[in-house]
């Protein structure tokens, strides 16, 4: 509970959040809790093959069941819907773009591709016709491995496209095919008078951040208003614009919401999604409600899977442990790759960008290739795209360490970045902050001194415990220099600031959070300006009706970007209000003359001079005579944010693990982190959010996997296959902090949170690689379990 | 179709459900109280369909709503009193144990019963006391603390009363 | 997502008309429905579409542990709650506690019956494997009224399958009195905390005057041949004081002679892996039960 006294103190405040009361009382309004008069019910049927032709789709028999209202097919769409690459959901990124409609058609290309819609007016109704659809299919063959999809005798998953490369890239040495191969050679060159060279192959499973709501669409049509649609996403604004685009109905008539309560997201609802568009089309084909809520097996079978690359790494040092150059080629199984916005790639090729983390390298070599296989496209998971590649990094950093009989510690500090503002090797720009005083921060809370005393001791006892570190730089929202190639989108913050006649403040923005706790940071950030409380600001996200632009709550742009254009707007509004209030005082003064505090606003050339908030406000809009010249009345602004070059945050992680070599089980006895999250709003949340993403992190490196068999069906479509973390299974987390305020931001904030997981399991699997030092095991590998433990060490034992 | 009989938060319901209907349908497309969540299929693993059944945690999910004629069910709805939220839903909220809430209910009625059972639990206690509810947002750090501390309050609250 | 059409719901309040609401039905038509934690799992992905579910929720002589001078019999209706917070379930007969207060959560144990468990008798469960370790008697009651008592080893007869006929009804699992000196034990893995077991161990084992073993159960659960006697074991234990190196001979051969398989939870190597770590913490156990320590 915080008492804040000073108002100025708002910031900062461990304040209990606005969303709380609606959501420990049961009051909140997820999708799958919202009803509309004469609403009816939508079921996918979803193919049962990996990869086959649709030789026909008999839905007579469900169409003749009571209840049932309608049934959709991939051919009502293909001539009376425009296909769904679509420029607004396409990156400016040269790739392939195979053409495909919300439903199959003629063709299925992975386990769970939506086939057929079924309209009835109950859900269990819904469920029986689905089942009663039967597809007849020819099975073709399936391609399931990255690395042989690239080959030249792969069969084809998009055979329009005459290749299963979605997308490369290499992301060193320039723009032209001679530069890139001047720096290939010039790496080369490192490599060969390097003395130490680690070359690794490194796996990462396929795994991600599905959150505990799974998707869900309701859309109402109305022949006058055009298109209401709820959706479970991330981006309102861009689904908005796509399914104007798509469904051809003029964008003023199409209005997209996100729910105000949504449960999760990490990326998994930001893509544009084939069941927005058919419910859209059918909630208009019928001119009724339609609501969809998806399964978790549905969500298990499209949504939420990530990772999966292969990374071939090398790492050229110098004796003195001076890290050179590091060159990497990356696969990564891209799925079908058609999901509007990211194609599955986005991902990879951010993960590739963001492949040099925290060190400075002289030369890097850096190139990835995303292959085309029949499983479920990648879509984003928090950590976007640099969960393998972090993991790679920072087990070779490792391995060079060891090669070198340093501390992978020391080894890392040496290394760091020394000063910002810096450029990487890949062209990922490091904005602000300082690497090494948050590494000596967590050095001074991990004692490492202590702790190999303490392993010594316990190595004598037959006890093996082991210590791992790992770091991450992480993206602070995106700025449009980046998220306009990336995904043809702008990256600023926007928001409008309106207050009432009352002193009330009422904030909109675009973006759509699942749980960060925007209304809360919102409203403290304005009643820290305003002199006012968090209880007298309404802050509404998500409505496309009445929300400015926001690219969608993706990238950690609220800390970074909304916050910022939130205090911008209110930096407008104080100006004016001062000047009216200077003018009523008969004073010159301006802004800085004045302290917004306790519900006042005071003169501090003489503190006698002084008016409640609410007085100004209301006569600034309610009587807006006696103004000064070319002043009017009201009170409201809509400001844009934009940092001219992107932004970060950083975070390092340390790990302290017991292994039982007898029976490779391992358990994580400490975990703490130090972290440059900038100026905190409120620790609660920050802090929460680290527990949240290391969580996440150590879950998806140790338990979650998502499993393809030979015949390409997926085999982890329920919480008992696809295992997620619980209580009893992750330890206490501890946060400490040694923050530097971002100089481009109006309050020192950073974005924080999306990248966290990515240094997780570097730092787990140094961790575990640390305590079995005495038999030189190295992971390589992810999931990191206690059977591939007990494995490797009993190879290295005999 | 049968015609049931179930108490919810402390109102009698005389209803036609279809035999197949799901308790956790029951509660939040018949009687409207969608405080409680459904997150997974058939398997009943996520926990955030928790309600108490005879005042014991129990997943609605994998119950039918029939199963429930003549018992007394408890929904998140139901765990404010007079005064508003209780100290467990409190604690929930000073202790910052809740992000997008969507498992929230299940973990507050899980836990409630928990506490009723295990009045001064250790940490490694709640953890296990937890099993069956899946946070994805927190990583139950906070949570834990938060079951610590309503635990700590409805001892000295009680201790209070006695005095 | 939803189960297939329920025709009928009945709750009777007694065996006798448990019994004939589900003979008016075909084979196949009619369930009887205990706790429902694997009996919804199966109805809501549709591997079961009954007509009729009968209820033993209302049959309170299903319900219950007794005793009767040492001889055990729990009711087919108790819940694992009950049974894991029944602390004279100790000794002999402590892999029952062990198995219940660890099967799947608290809100499951709330509900889940041991009768329910042992008649879907699923690979990946531990009350039939617990059942089988400790050699239990299992009675089965017919529409006819006549009944019959079953040896777990005559029960459990391979994934999913048991002896009972589908118009029977458990009535309850029993024990006679155990000699002095007997302990069990259970312990299972999971990938995580008290997942569906991909391995899982149970040990019984009664020792002479001088602490040495006379007579051993053992049987596993997680094996894709469903819940088995490790008979290997079993008489590598016979004789021994409950030694280490003793326990650990009997559960090399019990790894060894088994049939694992290689799945997402774990490879075959590793499964037998488990069974000897886990074993061996089991086998343990039971001898400290069963000597009193």
């Amino acid at each position: 509970m915080s008492t804040v006294e000073n108002s100025a103190d708002w910031l900062g405040a461990r304040l209990a959040r606005k969303e709380d009361l609606r959501l420990i009382t049961g009051q909140g309004r997820y999708l799958a809790d919202m009803v509309l008069p004469g609403m009816l019910h939508a079921v996918f049927v979803r193919s049962e093959y990996a990869h086959a032709r649709i030789t026909g789709i008999d839905t007579s028999e469900a169409a003749a069941m009571p209840g049932v209202v309608a049934i959709f097919t991939g051919v009502d769409f293909k001539d009376t819907v425009k296909p769904m690459p679509q420029p607004v959901v396409k990156p400016n990124l040269p790739a392939r773009y195979p053409t495909f409609w919300p439903l199959a058609i003629e063709k299925v290309k992975f386990h769970g591709e939506p086939v057929a819609l079924v309209i009835a007016r109950d859900k269990y109704v819904a469920e029986d016709a689905a089942e009663c659809v039967y597809v007849d299919y020819e099975e073709l063959p399936v391609v399931r491995d990255p690395e042989q999809a690239l080959g030249p005798d792969s069969p084809l998953v998009h055979e329009e496209d005459g290749s299963n490369e979605i997308f490369a890239m290499t992301l060193t040495g320039g723009e032209t095919p001679e530069e890139q191969a001047a720096n290939a050679a010039a790496v080369e060159e490192i490599f060969q008078r390097a003395d130490v060279v680690v070359a690794e192959r490194f796996r990462c499973h396929r795994t991600g951040i599905t959150p505990m709501e799974p998707r869900g669409v309701l859309c109402d049509w109305n022949d006058s208003d055009g298109l209401t649609a709820w959706i479970t996403t991330q981006r309102p604004h861009i689904d908005r614009l796509a399914l104007s685009d798509l469904l051809e109905i003029p964008a003023e008539q199409v209005r997209v919401v996100a729910p105000r309560d949504q449960g999760g997201g990490f990326g998994v609802k930001a893509p544009f999604y084939r069941e927005n568009l058919a419910i859209a089309y059918a909630a208009r084909a019928l001119r009724r409600p339609v609501r969809w809520v998806e399964t978790r097996y549905e969500s298990l079978m499209n949504v939420g899977q990530e990772r999966d690359q292969i990374n071939d790494l090398e790492i050229a040092a110098s004796k003195d442990g001076k890290l050179l150059a590091v060159r990497n080629r990356g696969v990564a199984d891209n799925g079908v790759g058609t999901t509007g916005v990211y194609w599955g790639f986005v991902m990879p090729f951010l993960g590739a960008v963001e492949l040099p983390n925290a060190y400075t390298w002289e030369r890097g070599d850096v190139s990835l290739r995303c292959a085309t296989t029949n499983k479920a496209a990648l879509t984003p998971s928090r950590a976007f795209g640099h969960f393998p590649t972090r993991f790679a990094l920072e087990r070779a950093i490792d391995m060079v360490a060891h090669k070198l009989d340093m501390e992978p510690a020391e080894l890392r500090r040496k290394n760091l970045v020394p000063s910002l503002p810096y450029t990487s090797v890949t062209g990922e720009y490091y904005d602000s902050g300082d690497f090494v005083k948050v590494w000596d921060n967590l050095m001074a809370q991990a004692d490492l001194p202590a702790f190999r005393a303490e392993q010594a001791k316990a190595r004598e006892e037959g006890r093996y415990l082991g210590i791992g570190f790992a770091c991450g730089v992480e993206l602070s929202g995106v700025a449009s220099e980046l998220l306009v190639p990336m995904e043809n989108q702008p990256g600023y913050g926007a928001a409008t600031v309106r207050l009432d006649p009352r002193g009330k403040v009422y904030v909109f923005g675009g973006d759509a959070p699942g749980g960060q706790g925007h209304e809360t940071t919102t409203a403290q950030v304005v009643a820290s300006l305003f002199g006012i409380r968090p209880s007298d600001v309404v802050v509404t996200t998500g409505d496309t009706g009445t929300t400015p632009f926001g690219s969608g709550s993706i990238g950690a742009r609220a800390g970074s970007y909304f916050v910022s254009a939130v205090a911008k707007a209110c930096a407008e509004i104080k100006d004016k209000i001062t000047r009216i209030l200077a003018h009523d005082l008969q004073i010159e003064a301006s802004v800085q003359h004045f302290e917004f505090t306790n519900g006042e606003i005071v003169y501090l050339g003489d503190a006698a001079k002084r008016k409640p908030f609410t007085e100004v406000v209301e006569r600034i809009i309610m009587f807006p005579i006696n103004l000064p010249e070319d002043e009017v009345g009201g009170l409201e602004h809509t400001a844009f944010f934009e940092a001219a070059k992107p932004m970060i945050c950083f975070n390092a992680d340390c790990c302290i693990v017991e292994v039982d070599v007898e029976s490779g089980n391992f358990s994580i006895k400490r975990w703490v982190t130090s972290e440059d999250v900038g100026t905190v709003i409120n620790p609660n949340i920050v802090d929460g959010q680290m527990h949240g993403a290391i969580v996440q992190g150590l879950s998806n490196a140790m338990f979650e996997e998502f499993v393809y068999d030979e015949q390409g069906q997926q085999m982890s479509a329920d919480f008992e296959h696809y295992k997620l973390a619980t209580a009893a299974d992750v330890p206490d987390i501890e946060i400490t902090y040694a923050p530097t305020p971002c100089p481009h931001t109006p309050l020192g904030t950073r974005g924080i949170g999306e990248g966290r997981p990515s240094s997780v399991p570097g730092a787990l699997s140094n961790a575990v690689c640390d305590a079995l030092r005495p038999w030189g095991i190295e992971i390589t590998d992810l999931p990191l379990r206690p059977g591939s433990v007990w494995q490797k060490l009993r190879e290295t034992r005999g | 179709m049968k015609t049931i009989t179930v108490t919810v938060n402390g109102t009698s319901y005389e209803e036609s459900v279809p035999e197949r209907m799901l308790l956790v349908d029951f509660l939040r497309d018949r009687l409207a109280l969608t405080g409680t969540h459904v997150g997974c299929t058939y398997e009943g693993v996520c926990g955030a369909c928790t309600v108490h059944l005879d005042g014991e945690a129990v997943k609605s999910c994998l119950m039918l709503a029939v199963q429930a004629d003549g018992h007394a069910v408890t929904t998140v709805e139901g765990l404010a009193g007079e005064g508003g939220p209780g100290p467990l839903q409190r604690a929930f909220s000073n202790s910052h144990g809740l992000q997008c809430g969507f498992c929230t209910p299940g973990i507050l009625m899980n836990m409630s019963d928990f506490l009723a059972r295990h009045p001064d639990p250790s940490d490694e206690e709640i953890r296990s006391g937890l099993v069956g509810n899946l946070c994805r947002c927190t990583g139950y750090v906070h949570i834990v603390r938060a079951v610590r501390d309503a635990a700590r309050e409805m001892r000295e609250g009680a201790s209070e009363v006695q005095a | 997502m939803y189960p297939s059409v329920i025709e009928e719901y009945l709750r009777p309040g007694s065996v006798s008309e448990a019994l004939a609401a589900v003979a008016r039905y075909d084979e196949g038509e009619a369930m009887f429905l205990a706790g429902g934690q694997s009996a919804m799992q199966a109805m809501k992905s549709r591997m079961l579409r009954p007509q009729c579910v009968v209820d033993l929720q209302d049959i309170t002589e299903l319900r219950g542990i007794t005793r009767d001078g040492g001889a055990l019999r729990i009711g087919a209706m108790t819940r694992y709650v009950d049974i894991a917070g029944d602390a004279a379930l100790d000794g002999a007969f402590g892999a029952l506690r062990d198995a219940a207060s660890h099967v799947g959560d608290r809100q499951v144990r709330n509900r889940g019956t041991i009768g329910g468990s042992v008649c879907w008798n699923y690979v990946a469960s531990c009350m039939p494997a617990v059942v089988l370790g400790l050699g239990g008697t299992l009675e089965l009651a017919a529409a006819d009224g006549s009944t019959r008592r079953l040896e777990a080893d005559d029960f459990f007869l391979g994934p999913l399958e048991t002896a009972r006929r589908e118009d029977e009804i458990l009535l309850a699992v029993s024990w006679p009195a155990p000699p002095a000196r007997r302990g069990s034990a259970y312990k299972k893995w999971g990938l995580v905390r008290d997942a569906l077991p991909v391995v899982g161990v149970c040990v019984q084992v009664t020792l002479g005057g001088d602490g040495n073993c006379l007579q051993a159960r053992v049987a596993l659960s997680g094996l894709a041949g469903g819940c088995q006697r490790a008979q290997a074991g079993e008489d590598l234990l016979v004789g021994c004081s409950g030694d280490a190196s003793a326990i650990d001979r009997a559960l090399d051969a019990i790894a060894g002679s088994v049939e694992t398989h290689s799945d997402m939870s774990a490879d075959a190597d590793y499964r037998r892996q488990l069974i000897r770590s886990i074993g061996s913490e089991v086998a343990a156990t039971a001898f400290a039960r069963a000597r009193g320590d």
